[in-house]
């Protein structure tokens, strides 16, 4: 009893952990241009590559870029995309699994066969080729993303609420009288919530990771947009002259992601 | 689920890569700005050599000059059999490329697999057994891991092992030393998913009222972990292993774009940065194919591992 | 020779004392049964004497085997060879994976040493013994749990240990499996020392032999089984075997006022999925009554309830109801109450929402809750935080206060402790009898039925 309480705590300890790194980087995303001055695409030639501190806090880019202003913007436009894909895709994906569950047959076995074609191809392909239709475009990926991850929400949410809407619980409210608006709130949408929260998070992770790779391939947002992926691209030429230049976007993507698998706790397979 | 249901969706699923491959890179085509066929002919023969009468052979290549449906239906048609046409830039025919290509990709594939398999297994059963320190200390490296997104674990091996300490090349393919970083940077990031797997699925057995009971009816330890242990961990991890071949598949296409590796998803990779119509329906044919025969044979291991036909991915 | 001597045996998690400390001595051909209520730190015993309990537990006192103190280490020398555990659970103890034979031969190749084939002969001749030749080759999921059970038995066996501890060894069976299994145990007994740890009065009764009570970790009477239960000295045993459906008070039946029929069927056939269950079911629920449902487990009783109130479709013959009540009024209670409510909000909460639905007159609630023994206090509370008891009561405040001319209670009390169980029955017949409504009880223990209902159906 005491060790698996123990266990439990230790989980929402992490939780929190996650929860807080998440809330400042998003702090620091959406609250420098408010409070900068500077711009994130005005280059200064004469000044490249420069240390950290004095004017710039984390130095300046090979165009002379601030990299404290330009880091904030690539992570603003990798935790927008997340929340959209995120929200888009739990909403179409918790709407169509409760359907499949409680709905006529014909429903289920269509969205069946809709999510076994759309995962026959690796998710990677599928938004590489949807950004290759319109190259650099934030709202092609956000498509692309959201397509391929509103699936996971609905194995969940259907699988759940299957199991509840033939347990003993559904069927006494059913008995009562309850109707299927009752059902929802009382049965049905407790048991998901608890598990959106994780799902949410790795989605979350998975979409800022879809967004870096293309970046990272050149097929994504493209320059001279601040992307993370993109930027490590940029700055690899420059690893022996400014090391903290290609160490920034790579610390800076590594933390985003650590704070959304550690909100997501421990994920159940 | 039974077998044949599960071999007939795997074969709808084979058909549906193919016509959503077709159709998107149909699209694709479709979409492309400006007069592409004047862009690719540059591509193909040059800058110089670009004239009106090489945009309007390109043109014709494409069917840009007939009508969609048409075109489309005849696109289809030429997909369903393998008739995937010339490569924009090189020229070469495209399924002679994805031949060379796959053979590239599968040994990466094949090589970090191994690799992943080599590290997880034994460092989950491990942490299973040992318990305490051992686990906690995997599990933050695992956990620090999975927050790398494969080509950063890549970028720091090229870094470490190729830039600073000169031991391996840092791209590029030929000689067994080539391979090293591009299967062990899939290794890892493999591993860094099946260890907590193979852990948790380990921890559930040891634990599991009929192991105990294996061990009071009078068998050893060891007896009881390679009778009634390893089939019984190894079904959910097999099945797991299902699920993380989009993680393979994924990681493959980044791994070949870091290092210059000349397989499929490199290919891929490429052939969208070059807006290679044809070469981006072969690879990305390719992938899907691959993608859903991997993921056949899982199921075929599972069924075969787990006689009760269990509920599989 | 003693097989085993267990000297102030007791167990803690760090300075809590979960098992008090205990003694006793074993023979060969003699048999104990240790008797207490569930959670009462039983079962902790037989783990402490086999040297398996789970982490963070400790033990002090001592234990001797075989006339030698006994060491963590020297005990794993012993399991299966001299002393053997009869699994709990046994469909959960079982590799699911392997067939029930293979189990049993490689048990009798590895752990007595017969060579393989003759270690195969054995296994398909025990199996035959028990009348699972035709079963060796499924697999745990495949077999019954009774089969699953004695198949256990087998292989805790296999190994020839004399010394023999059972936990629970008839949890989750029917009286008549029950019998068989505590039958086998005995018999295997003959020449060695049998420990039996159980809360079923009935299994203590059959097995004779001394009989030591336990309430929460502490030893309350010790001495002859028989004795002890024809005459037991302590309040607490009394009130146990009091429990035991077969010691209730055997009601006084008075002709029962002819009612109307409520409903009849006609050679109903039930069934679940591709399966039909039974056939040519035609009985008569008149109000008021009480209907008592007996038949083996999986026999459809439950599919029975459904069909009869229209959660599943009859597999043929007619459902006639004679009146037209609206479809709440026709109610279910379930085996676990715990499954049956929502645990998302306060049990207050969804007292509310059957009120609010069904615009109930809220001045019903407390003297039917008072009826009930339900406190107050009791609706701040969500679902989990209740024992079982309570929640079975809670169940039948909701399903009372909707006027259900027809109750059909799914095996109501066998999740609960046989106290608890005693009262939750007596009560559901006497307010269903108050309130005009027919119900239908369904048991696996005949004696319950036979002391709470009018008549029986038997499927």
């Amino acid at each position: 009893m005491k060790l698996s309480y123990l266990c439990t705590s230790q989980i929402s300890t992490s939780r929190l952990c996650g929860a807080v790194l998440l809330l400042l980087l998003c702090v620091y995303a959406f609250a420098t241009p408010l409070l900068s001055a500077q711009d994130a695409a005005s280059q200064n030639l004469s000044q490249i590559l420069s240390l950290p501190g004095g004017n710039s806090w984390f130095g300046t880019d090979h165009f002379g870029r601030d990299m404290w202003v330009r880091l904030a913007d690539a992570l603003r436009l990798s935790l927008s995309m997340a929340a959209l894909c995120v929200l888009t895709s739990a909403v179409i994906g918790v709407t169509l699994g409760i359907l499949a569950a409680t709905g006529p047959s014909w429903v289920d076995r269509t969205l069946d066969g809709v999510t076994t074609l759309i995962l026959a191809l690796p998710g990677l392909v599928l938004v590489l080729i949807f950004a290759a239709i319109v190259p650099g475009s934030f709202w092609m990926l956000y498509v692309a993303i959201s397509l391929i991850q509103w699936i996971e929400y609905f194995r969940v949410t259907r699988a759940i609420t299957q199991r509840i809407a033939r347990s003993p619980e559904v069927q006494s409210s059913r008995l009562m009288g309850f109707g299927a608006l009752y059902l929802f709130r009382r049965h049905y949408w407790p048991a998901i919530a608890p598990q959106l929260v994780t799902l949410a998070s790795f989605g979350a992770a998975s979409a800022i990771l879809m967004m870096a790779s293309l970046g990272f391939v050149y097929v994504g947002i493209q320059p001279p947009l601040a992307e993370l992926g993109l930027m490590i691209v940029e700055h690899f030429p420059y690893y022996s002259d400014a090391p903290w230049l290609l160490a920034q976007p790579l610390i800076a993507l590594a933390l985003v992601v650590l704070s959304c698998h550690l909100l997501g706790g421990k994920k159940a397979s | 689920m039974r077998l044949r249901d599960l071999l007939l969706k795997r074969l709808l699923q084979l058909l549906a890569v193919s016509w959503g491959v077709g159709t998107l890179t149909f699209i694709l085509m479709r979409a492309l700005p400006g007069d592409m066929a004047y862009r690719i002919a540059a591509g193909r023969y040059g800058m110089d050599a670009v004239d009106s009468d090489a945009a309007a052979l390109v043109r014709e290549e494409l069917g840009l000059d007939q009508g969609a449906w048409s075109t489309y239906w005849s696109w289809l048609g030429d997909l369903l059999q393998w008739n995937l046409g010339n490569s924009l830039v090189s020229g070469q025919p495209v399924s002679e490329s994805l031949w060379h290509m796959l053979g590239h990709s599968l040994l990466l594939a094949g090589a970090g697999i191994l690799l992943a398999a080599l590290i997880a297994i034994p460092l989950g059963l491990a942490s299973a057994h040992h318990g305490g320190w051992l686990n906690r200390i995997l599990l933050t490296l695992s956990t620090g891991m999975r927050a790398l997104p494969v080509f950063v674990i890549g970028l720091l091996a090229v870094v470490v092992f190729a830039l600073e300490l000169n031991l391996l090349p840092v791209a590029g393919f030929g000689t067994p030393a080539h391979l090293v970083l591009p299967a062990l940077t899939l290794g890892l990031s493999l591993a860094a998913i099946a260890n907590r797997v193979v852990h948790t699925e380990a921890e559930r057995v040891f634990n599991a009222p009929f192991y105990e009971f294996a061990q009071t009816k009078g068998l050893s330890a060891w007896q009881a972990f390679l009778r009634h242990g390893v089939r019984n961990m190894s079904v959910p991890v097999v099945a797991f292993f299902g699920v993380q071949l989009i993680t393979v598949v994924e990681g493959v296409v980044m791994i070949e774009s870091l290092f210059s590796w000349p397989g499929i998803g490199h290919g891929l990779a490429h052939a969208i940065f070059a807006r290679d119509i044809p070469l981006i329906q072969g690879a990305a044919l390719m992938m899907g194919i691959l993608f859903v025969l991997l993921n056949t044979l899982v199921d075929l291991a599972c069924y075969w591992l787990d006689p009760r036909g269990g509920q599989l991915a | 020779m003693s097989l085993i001597s267990v000297d102030k045996l007791a167990v803690f998690v760090g300075d809590t004392c979960l098992l008090e400390p205990i003694s006793f001595t074993l023979n060969a051909g003699e048999k104990l049964t240790i008797l207490g209520q569930t959670g009462s730190g039983k079962s902790l015993l037989a783990q402490a004497i086999m040297g398996n309990l789970p982490k963070g537990l400790r033990t002090e006192g001592e234990i001797r085997l075989f006339n030698s103190p006994a060491s963590a280490k020297s005990r794993r020398e012993l399991w299966g060879r001299r002393l053997s555990m009869l699994p709990q659970e046994p469909w959960n103890a079982l590799n699911p994976l392997m067939s029930a034979k293979a189990q049993l031969a490689e048990t009798y190749h590895r752990v007595r040493g017969d060579a393989y084939d003759a270690a195969q002969q054995n296994a398909d001749y025990t199996l035959e013994l028990q009348g699972l030749g035709e079963s060796r080759h499924k697999r745990v999921d495949q077999l019954s749990g009774g089969m699953a059970q004695r198949v256990a038995i087998a292989c805790a066996m296999a190994g020839g240990a004399p010394l023999l501890l059972a936990d629970e060894p008839t949890k989750g069976l029917d009286v008549n499996r029950r019998d068989q299994v505590v039958e086998q145990l005995i018999s295997q007994s003959q020449t060695g020392a049998l420990v039996t740890i159980t809360h079923d009065v009935a299994v203590a009764r059959q097995t004779g032999g001394r009989l030591m009570v336990i309430k929460s970790g502490e030893l309350i009477e010790h001495g002859d089984a028989s004795q002890i239960l024809n005459n037991p000295q302590r309040a607490f045993t009394r009130e146990l075997i009091a429990a035991d459906p077969q010691s209730w008070p055997t009601p006084e039946r008075q002709p029962r006022p002819e009612t109307s029929v409520l409903m009849e069927t006609e050679s109903l056939a039930i069934g679940r999925g591709e399966q039909t269950l039974a056939k040519d079911l035609s009985f008569k629920i008149h109000r008021g009554e009480v209907i008592g449902v007996v038949g083996d487990s999986g026999c459809g009783k439950s599919t029975l309830g459904d069909t009869l109130l229209g959660l599943q479709p009859s597999y043929g013959g007619k459902i006639k109801r004679h009146c037209s009540e609206t479809t709440h009024r026709w109610q279910k209670l379930y085996q676990d109450p715990t499954a049956a409510v929502s645990h998302a909000v306060s049990l207050g909460t969804l007292l509310n929402d059957t009120i609010k639905r069904h615009r109930i007159d809220k001045s019903r609630v407390a003297p039917l809750m008072k009826r009930l023994g339900l406190a107050e206090a009791l609706l701040e509370r969500r679902a989990d935080s209740v024992s079982g008891g309570e929640l079975q009561r809670f169940c039948m405040l909701r399903a009372l206060l909707l006027d259900p001319v027809f109750l059909f209670a799914d095996e109501p009390t066998s999740r609960l402790d046989p106290i608890t169980a005693q009262s939750v029955s007596q009560l559901l017949v006497d307010v269903a009898r108050e309130t005009n409504c027919a119900v239908m009880l369904v048991s696996h223990d005949p004696h319950l039925i036979e002391k709470r209902c009018d008549r029986v159906v038997r499927i």
